[in-house]
């Protein structure tokens, strides 16, 4: 049984639909690609699965349960962690105090008001770690709005992977980044690959079909193929949009 | 950030070094008032605006809440402090819990509403609770005395058990508010320094991004909204009692607008202890200007212009930039990011 | 049933004027994206030097007075209408060249530089007028009242409906039938658009700033016999006018005159039966529809909450 599963899921704001009838399936630590051109839905997609957006109707199943239309928090707290197209950090506090805030250790603290945050050195050394995983270690103390912008894509994602997530959602990860970033990024996800659910939207194609065991192919709001990167290549879709940069 | 930077010792500490010579500072005011042609009066009404407005900037400065219509949960305090007297008990103590308590409900009914939203739409809710909790006490003449006010209010007697002061003196009554002040200030600092506070300040940085970590952020907003409340009626219940009564007159949109005002003005959004600047800076204006010119409102409108245009930091985070030189940009850029946050979605 | 009537004419008057207050306010949100609080005082302002034209002692070149005076009160009102605005719109044009710092900066830079601006505006106000309530002058033929199916009716307050219906009306056609409307929703959609075509965004600002300030003025001109003129009207307009656009929905502009409407016939009928409560009114209506809507009647999601 997979572990994520999309039926029918259709979005619409006012006369405009944005998701037509979504069907996709996710299995248990797979790495799962989503591709397609701008406006095809993939971040609302994004957004139903994570609770920022309702779906008109259709289903999502995560783990056997119905969690279409749950607010963010409650899905956070099922285990999906995401990262933004547009990276959306804590700018003000330093590397280690954005991962520290995503620990679930430090939510399920979230109202203590009679300690001192500062206090705890069991938070901080666990931010560290997460921090360490991404290639990071040596920045903890640097404001988030003031690390380069390949850092702050590091950051985007330890501050996910704090979350201890069963699922991981990466939305456009390589987006802004150069080669070397993007290599960077490539290594540390084939890292995290096999032991999490991973679902990524990623323009970037020799990124995606070198990372992800399936991929689906959204188009109008709806899947217009999927496959196993190999299968892909044979697309006409594919093919006619991106393949000079695939090969 | 708002306060110590969260990984300076400071940050961990119950009572720092600042706090210790500011009260030092402010329990000698007494001694000097009255020698520089102030009076001992002005030195309550810095102290209970102090409070309130410190309350205030948990909302605006910490939590990123564009709040304006607190100055009705300062004016609940006030009358809740007065009705509490008359028709429950005599007793200083349960009075003010009574009052603090009440605002805080009232703040916690108004949060039920505007939690969800965001932004102008969230300013305006505040702004429209503000006025209907405004317009009942002026309409409720039966129980506010309406325009009148309710007055009679005494200063109940500080009663330890072992020994009782009696506050109906300025001076005594001053240092009762210090007191009071001494404890809202460690139980601000160190609220603002916990991980709720960090919670919060998360929040006004990224409500979005706090969601999807699996904060409900509804619920840190409601909550702060009713803390804020809470001991902003806890300031408006001692405000009752400097005046002896308790007017409708500071619910308006006008003195609601002036709390913010003082608070940015400090630098409430950069400073933990920028709205008690702000409110000293006001009030000594009020007075001192006011003494000069009957315009004073006037002058003050057109600094506060300049401060908004050209030191969005507020005094406080001018103020540590020249000590600090080097960090005089860092300060001004935080201080604009900070203003712009408040907005944000 | 019918005794109804005359207090549905007082919410419909008050509804146009608060739309029509909203009206300005909102076009200067549109293009420059932030938040005019000084507006309740420049529509003070507005019937402040209404108030003054008409009155003995015009602020005219000597030698122009005499001739002023000696015009029908008629023709003065009438000409009123139009050169108070224009004088308030200087003062206008000077919170602009304040503001201007603070465009494409967060909106509560301009909240607060207006917040400033309406507090010296308010001050000076009372420093030239005083704190006293004067009653404005209007001509005979739309003062008064008569009785019509036994009821009495106020004759201002139909030329007030009437003639706030009429300025709505041309804002309208100003809007959607000039070249210049079409530059102003250009720029309110995208202030780059605006550039591109090669106009002069700057000036166009303080055209529309000037505009909006107008109406605020006229507004307070059409309010003063109803409300009398006091320092704190501005306060009293634009808190309603903001709670419009708030239930309307930003930038709407029917949105804003179907919630002016609304409102005002909240208000006044709310008045009729508990006129103690019904400034209360229309804060409940903007809980009530806030709370299930979160953008208004027919809001759409905007710079100011994004």
């Amino acid at each position: 049984m997979a572990l994520i599963e999309a039926k029918g899921v259709h979005v619409r704001f006012g006369d405009r639909v944005v998701l037509e009838e979504v069907d996709m399936s996710v299995l248990e630590k797979e790495c799962h690609g989503i591709m397609g051109p701008n406006g095809a839905g993939k971040t609302t997609f994004f957004n139903v699965l994570t609770g920022r957006a309702k779906p008109t109707r259709g289903e999502l199943f995560l783990d056997g349960e119905n969690v279409a239309g749950l607010p963010p928090h409650r899905i956070a707290r099922k285990g999906v962690a995401r990262s933004f197209q547009i990276m959306t950090l804590f700018d003000e506090y330093t590397a280690r105090d954005n991962v520290m805030v995503a620990l679930p250790q430090f939510r399920d603290r979230g109202f203590d008001m009679r300690r001192a945050a500062a206090g705890d050195s069991h938070f901080k050394s666990e931010a560290e770690k997460v921090l360490a995983d991404v290639g990071l270690a040596d920045k903890a103390d640097i404001r988030a709005k003031e690390l380069p912008y390949g850092d702050r894509r590091a950051l985007e994602i330890a501050v996910a992977l704090a979350q201890k997530p069963r699922v991981l959602c990466l939305d456009e990860p390589t987006s802004g980044l150069g080669t070397d970033g993007v290599q960077r990024l490539l290594g540390l996800a084939q890292k995290l690959k096999g032991k999490l659910t991973m679902i990524v939207i990623e323009h970037d194609m020799s990124f995606l079909f070198s990372l992800a065991d399936r991929i689906s192919v959204l188009h109008w709001g709806q899947v217009v193929a999927r496959g196993t990167p190999l299968q892909l290549q044979e697309n006409p879709w594919v093919k006619r949009s991106n393949l000079g940069k695939f090969s | 950030m708002n306060g110590a930077s969260p990984n300076s010792p400071d940050a961990a500490r119950l009572i720092t070094p600042t706090m210790l010579i500011v009260w030092l500072l402010l329990a000698t005011i007494p001694l000097w008032i009255s020698r520089i042609g102030l009076y001992p009066y002005l030195g309550i009404e810095i102290l209970i605006w102090s409070i309130y407005a410190l309350s205030f900037n948990l909302v605006l400065g910490t939590a990123g809440l564009p709040s304006f219509g607190h100055g009705a949960f300062f004016g609940i305090g006030a009358y809740a402090f007065g009705l509490c007297q008359f028709n429950v008990s005599s007793n200083l103590w349960i009075c003010l819990v009574v009052t603090t308590l009440a605002a805080a409900f009232a703040g916690a009914l108004a949060a039920l509403f505007i939690s969800h939203r965001r932004g102008i739409y969230y300013a305006f809710m505040t702004i429209a609770f503000g006025q209907i909790f405004w317009t009942i006490a002026i309409k409720s003449h039966s129980i506010t005395g309406g325009e009148d006010g309710l007055l009679k209010i005494a200063r109940l007697p500080a009663d330890f058990g072992f020994v009782s002061f009696d506050l109906k003196s300025n001076v005594s009554f001053y240092y009762f508010v210090l007191a009071v002040f001494v404890v809202i200030v460690i139980a601000l600092w160190r609220l603002t320094h916990s991980p709720y506070g960090r919670v919060l300040s998360a929040i006004r940085q990224s409500e979005t991004r706090a969601a999807h970590l699996g904060y409900k952020v509804w619920f840190y907003k409601a909550s702060v909204f009713a803390i804020s409340t809470g001991l902003s009626g806890l300031a408006g219940g001692l405000f009752a009692m400097a005046q002896l009564a308790a007017f409708p007159d500071v619910m308006s949109l006008h003195q609601s607008g002036y709390i913010v005002m003082m608070t940015l003005v400090g630098g409430g959004l950069v400073s933990f202890w920028g709205p008690v600047v702000g409110v000293f800076t006001f009030l000594i204006a009020r007075d001192v200007i006011g003494a000069m010119t009957s315009a004073w409102m006037l002058w003050f409108g057109l600094l506060f212009i300049v401060i908004v245009l050209f030191k969005p930091e507020g005094i406080a985070g001018a103020f540590r930039s020249i000590v600090d030189s080097a960090k005089a940009k860092a300060r001004h850029a935080q201080g604009m990011s900070a203003l712009r946050l408040l907005f944000r979605s | 049933m019918i005794d109804i009537l005359p207090h549905i004419l007082n919410g419909l008057t008050l509804g146009l004027l608060f739309a029509l207050i909203a009206l300005g306010f909102m076009l200067i949100v549109g293009l420059m994206e932030q938040i005019n609080l000084a507006h309740g005082s420049l529509f003070a302002l507005g019937a402040y030097v209404g108030l003054q034209l008409l009155g003995p002692k015009p602020p005219l070149p000597a030698d122009w007075t005499a001739t002023w005076i000696a015009l029908p009160l008629g023709w003065r009102y009438a000409l009123t209408l139009v050169i108070a605005p224009a004088i308030v719109g200087i003062a206008g044009a000077a919170v602009e060249l304040c503001m201007r710092r603070t465009y494409g900066k967060d909106p509560l830079y301009g909240l607060l530089l207006t917040f400033g601006a309406a507090m010296v505006i308010e001050e000076a106000i009372r420093l030239t007028w005083g704190t006293r309530d004067y009653v404005l002058q209007v001509p005979q033929t739309i003062s008064g009242g008569f009785i019509f199916q036994d009821l009495i009716w106020s004759t201002y307050r139909f030329y007030a409906a009437g003639i706030s219906a009429l300025i709505i009306g041309l804002v309208w056609l100003v809007i959607e039938k000039t070249p210049f409307g079409a530059i102003v929703k250009a720029g309110a959609h995208d202030s780059e658009i605006v550039r591109a075509l090669g106009i002069n965004l700057s000036r166009l600002r303080l055209a529309v700033f000037i505009f909006g300030t107008m109406l605020a003025a006229v507004a307070g001109i059409i309010v003063a016999p109803i409300w009398g003129i006091r320092p704190h009207m501005g306060v009293d307009a634009v808190v309603p006018a903001f709670l419009v656009i708030v239930l309307g929905g930003v930038g709407s502009f029917w949105g804003a005159v179907s919630a002016g409407i609304l409102v005002g016939l909240a208000v006044g009928l709310s008045g009729a039966y508990a006129s103690e409560w019904s400034l209360l009114s229309m804060y409940i209506l903007l809980v009530a529809v806030v709370t299930f809507r979160a953008r208004g009647l027919f809001g759409k999601k905007s710079v100011l909450e994004a």
